[in-house]
């Protein structure tokens, strides 16, 4: 061999071997990472999950799913929503409502302690609802219009004034987190809220200021929110509580995976595809959870424009179309839906009569249409949101199904920014959607408010284009109407009317599922063993401070 | 022109660059569908805070009006607020971008050294068996996108043969060193941290070599074609005539004048690297620019778009002021301004 063959082979090995070497040094260091019994964040009594985004912590700001998981377990609110639907007593221990359902008195728990010590009184329950409507951000919406004054009577006394008689009130007081207003206001910066600047707007993006089980630690914008127990929770504590929570903002499938595997990741996302929880179920000492959670997945079918105005027509699709391939094939484990609301969601109404696919029906029905005989003229665009892959296999369903009775369908993939724009008119609004949605809050009337009520169109909520007064009145009659009973059957009426004018197709009640270690004892999982009822209160089917990380790990 | 009259030139020039991608930014990250305001609110946010948005975000005014905003905050170091991390997008930059760098620059690191290792292997074993490996090689990488190469890795080191780590900048147990250049690998040695370092360094190789396989490859391949074509030259028949030991004439006569093409591609290759980041980012859980610009523009975080593609504008100017310099460098031709 030549002085130069041996000098570039030299160059080369050194390379080599300095890459390996930098690579396997510390190898069993990981290799016991991936055993999961070694280092010390394993050892740790920890949950971490896996998220779309990491947490706003800050409640008059954040709405989204890892944000209102976040408040769920940093912050407190007057009721909680117990996982058979109902509200228990919580920062208040009792309430009672003026007979025309306009004042409402809440009683506090006295002596609960904020994360800094402070107690939480009456002003702070004002000061959070003040707050969120003035914001107007993330869930203050569910207040804005309908919460005329909040005040404080004594220490632990506080008293709302309503602009208009709101059956659910108490429903969407779930989403109002008690604030330290000392704290907040202690950190505020000028800003756009006159006296009260920014509102503590930009100390809030990485500090809580809340009495919840949890209190933030660190919060690593676009990486991760950690928190820690607070011992002084009120409720208090049992044992093998986590320690701690750490919520990561990814969903990224081969990321989850590795995580899951190497044991440093205890509950995955909601948003790994069916191949990717299958991958998971393989792993030794981790289990599937499919739970029903308020989410459903509609095809909004446009009512302003042709064909799908005619409701013969808009019934021939939905006579047409393969419910049962859908929840058996595509969504394993999901479940058929029953008319415009998901079926534990209280005000559901079991009695509905339900779309089945029944192609004579169809036919018939299309004969009805107006634009029978005239089909070629009148072809169907179906758009399925991009971000959303899974839905592709739903357009082309339905595609496939609609030619059975004649009709021609044009799937269009659409970012989903563009979506939005096009729902802003009923012209550009598309023929079909295929959506998932949810409800604000936990009643049947969230969904009918958001979905049907003419205020929502020119939104993503409502592709439909309903716009039938008679809805509209019968949604803000019922809304208005304080007895909760009398307020379920107005609910159940008006779902009958929406089933017999099939604004949509109505696919499935969405099962959420995610991946979890068997070394965690996850209440909501174990009410889906069961065949019980969840939460449906968007995150708190993950209220950590009632998980329990076992010694098995 | 001398050297510094030349880069005076190029910086000179490059501003109107900026200005130009600056204008053509504004314009297309406004001209996407949706209105921002009512995108970071939501569709149940009350009209008052989506107009309170976007008085904020002067989004109110017209088009050259918020343009004029825009600059005037730039110029100070005012990039606005993020609609997605809901602060200010200057700090979001501070965070993101060292470790884009970080990873970006061993990435690169890799693709100068394999790739003139391989070029030069190559053509000097041109038409054998090492060349004929070396080319298979090439194809497959540059054919392979970097993100399929990140699954792979991920796959491998992952689950298979677990010998390096796979997520994230820094393993669980490590406490990161203090923030003072956010490059964990640089501030881990000033605060002397050595294990640090050691874990940082090893986060950082299978994502960096994810990224830099395509690059690698293809100047490889130049420096190889280049190197063949400079064999059949005169120059180097006289060098070899004089008796010019083969080593010298290797690297002196025949690589320095083959790195010329194989510099000014790799140039363009190293500042895209940031850019291609995105999908590798995601996969390895790096909390990089790449990932935040990207999920921006899913979200029309208009300030947070305009920020990292000004950014990548200024990175990718800069590289390529410094490669025209190495290849002046290497090329009198080039330096003495056509004079040789």
């Amino acid at each position: 061999m030549s002085k130069n063959k041996k000098w570039t082979l030299a160059t080369v090995l050194v390379l080599m071997v300095a890459l390996l070497l930098t690579g396997c040094g510390g190898g069993k260091e990981n290799n016991q990472d991936a055993q999961g019994n070694s280092t010390a964040a394993n050892q740790e009594s920890i949950i971490r999950s896996t998220a779309s985004d990491v947490p706003n912590i800050d409640p008059g700001v954040g709405s989204d799913y890892a944000s209102s998981i976040a408040f769920a377990n940093v912050y407190d609110t007057l009721v909680f929503p117990a996982h058979d639907g109902s509200l228990k007593p919580w920062l208040a221990t009792d309430w009672q409502t003026s007979e025309d359902g306009l004042t409402w008195v809440f009683n506090l728990r006295p002596g609960v302690k904020f994360h800094n010590g402070d107690e939480l009184t009456a002003d702070d329950v004002v000061f959070s609802m003040q707050r969120m409507i003035t914001i107007g951000e993330g869930y203050g919406y569910l207040f804005s219009g309908v919460v005329k004054e909040a005040k404080a009577l004594d220490k632990n006394k506080v008293q709302f004034t309503l602009n208009k008689k709101f059956g659910p009130f108490l429903s969407t007081l779930v989403r109002l987190y008690v604030l330290d207003k000392n704290q907040v206001m202690a950190n505020k910066k000028p800003g756009p809220y006159g006296d009260m600047g920014d509102y503590g707007k930009d100390w809030l993006v990485t500090h809580d200021a809340g009495s919840g089980p949890y209190m933030v630690k660190e919060l690593k914008k676009e990486e991760y929110m950690y928190a820690v127990k607070f011992n002084d929770f009120w409720g208090g504590w049992e044992k093998d509580a986590p320690e701690a929570i750490k919520i990561i903002g990814t969903t990224a499938g081969p990321t989850v995976r590795t995580l899951m595997t190497q044991k440093q990741l205890e509950q995955s996302d909601q948003w790994q595809t069916e191949e990717a929880l299958k991958a998971l179920d393989n792993i030794p000492g981790v289990s599937i959870d499919a739970g029903f959670t308020g989410s459903m997945l509609n095809i909004m079918l446009n009512n302003k424009k042709a064909p799908t105005d005619d409701v013969h027509f808009r019934k021939a699709l939905a006579y047409a179309f393969d419910y049962q391939t859908v929840v058996d094939k595509l969504f394993p484990g999901c479940k058929k839906a029953q008319g415009p609301v998901q079926f534990n969601l209280p005000g559901f109404n079991p009695n509905l009569p339900q779309y089945e696919r029944n192609l004579d029906k169809a036919k018939a029905e299309l004969a009805q249409s107006k634009y029978a005989g005239k089909l070629d003229q009148y072809p169907v665009d179906i758009v399925w949101i991009a971000n959303v892959p899974d839905e592709e296999k739903i357009a082309l369903l339905f595609q496939a199904n609609a030619a059975e009775i004649g009709i021609k369908v044009n799937i269009v993939k659409t970012p989903w920014l563009s979506f939005v724009d096009q729902v802003a008119t009923p012209d550009n609004t598309p023929n079909a959607s295929v959506v998932f949605v949810s409800p604000h809050y936990n009643e049947a009337g969230s969904m009918l408010e958001s979905r049907y009520h003419s205020k929502s169109t020119g939104t993503w909520e409502q592709g439909e284009w309903l716009k039938n007064p008679e809805i509209d009145a019968d949604i803000e009659d019922a809304l208005g109407t304080l007895d909760q009973n009398e307020r379920y059957a107005k609910y159940q009426k008006i779902q009958e009317k929406l089933v017999d004018l099939c604004p949509s197709i109505w696919v499935f009640d969405q099962a959420e599922k995610r991946a979890y270690q068997d070394y965690i004892q996850w209440p909501g999982a174990e009410l889906n063993k069961q065949g019980k009822p969840v939460s449906s209160v968007m995150g708190y089917n993950f209220y950590y401070h009632d998980y329990k990380v076992t010694s098995q790990k | 022109m001398n050297l510094r009259a030349y880069i005076l030139k190029r910086l000179f020039l490059s501003i109107f660059v900026l200005i130009g991608l600056s204008i053509v930014i504004f314009i297309i990250a406004r001209v996407v569908p949706g209105d921002p305001a009512r995108m970071a609110l939501g569709p149940r946010a009350p009209q008052y805070a989506v107009d309170q948005l976007r008085q904020e975000m002067n989004l109110d005014q017209p088009l050259p009006t918020q343009y004029y905003y825009w600059v005037k905050g730039v110029l100070v170091g005012d990039l606005g607020k993020s609609l997605t991390t809901k602060r200010a997008v200057a700090d979001d930059v501070k965070e993101f971008l060292p470790a884009t760098l970080e990873l970006a620059f061993i990435a690169a690191i890799f693709v100068v050294i394999f790739s003139i290792i391989l070029g030069t292997l190559a053509a000097k074993y041109r038409n054998k068996w090492v060349d004929t490996v070396i080319r298979v090689m090439a194809y497959t990488g540059v054919a392979v996108p970097a993100f399929v190469l990140a699954v792979l890795f991920l796959l491998l080191f992952g689950y298979i043969w677990p010998v390096i780590p796979v997520l994230g900048r820094l393993s669980p147990e490590i406490m990161p060193p203090p923030t003072i250049t956010g490059l964990i690998t640089v501030d881990s040695l000033i605060t002397g941290d050595l294990s640090a370092f050691w874990d940082a360094l090893k986060h950082l190789i299978l994502p960096a070599l994810a990224l830099a396989m395509g690059p690698l490859f293809q100047e490889a391949r130049i420096v190889r074609s280049a190197m063949t074509d400079n064999m059949s030259k005169d120059y180097l028949a006289a060098a070899v005539g004089y008796g010019i030991p083969s080593s010298v004439i290797m690297r002196k006569y025949l690589l320095k004048p083959s790195l010329i093409p194989a510099v000014s591609v790799m140039g363009l290759d190293i500042a895209s690297l940031m850019g291609n980041a995105f999908l590798v980012e995601v996969i390895f859980n790096w909390p990089g620019i790449s990932r935040y610009g990207m999920e921006a523009m899913l979200r029309k975080d208009l300030n947070a778009i305009s920020a990292v593609i000004i950014v990548f504008g200024v990175i990718f100017v800069l590289v390529n002021i410094i490669v025209d310099l190495i290849v002046a460098y290497l090329d009198p031709r080039i330096r003495l301004g056509g004079k040789v």
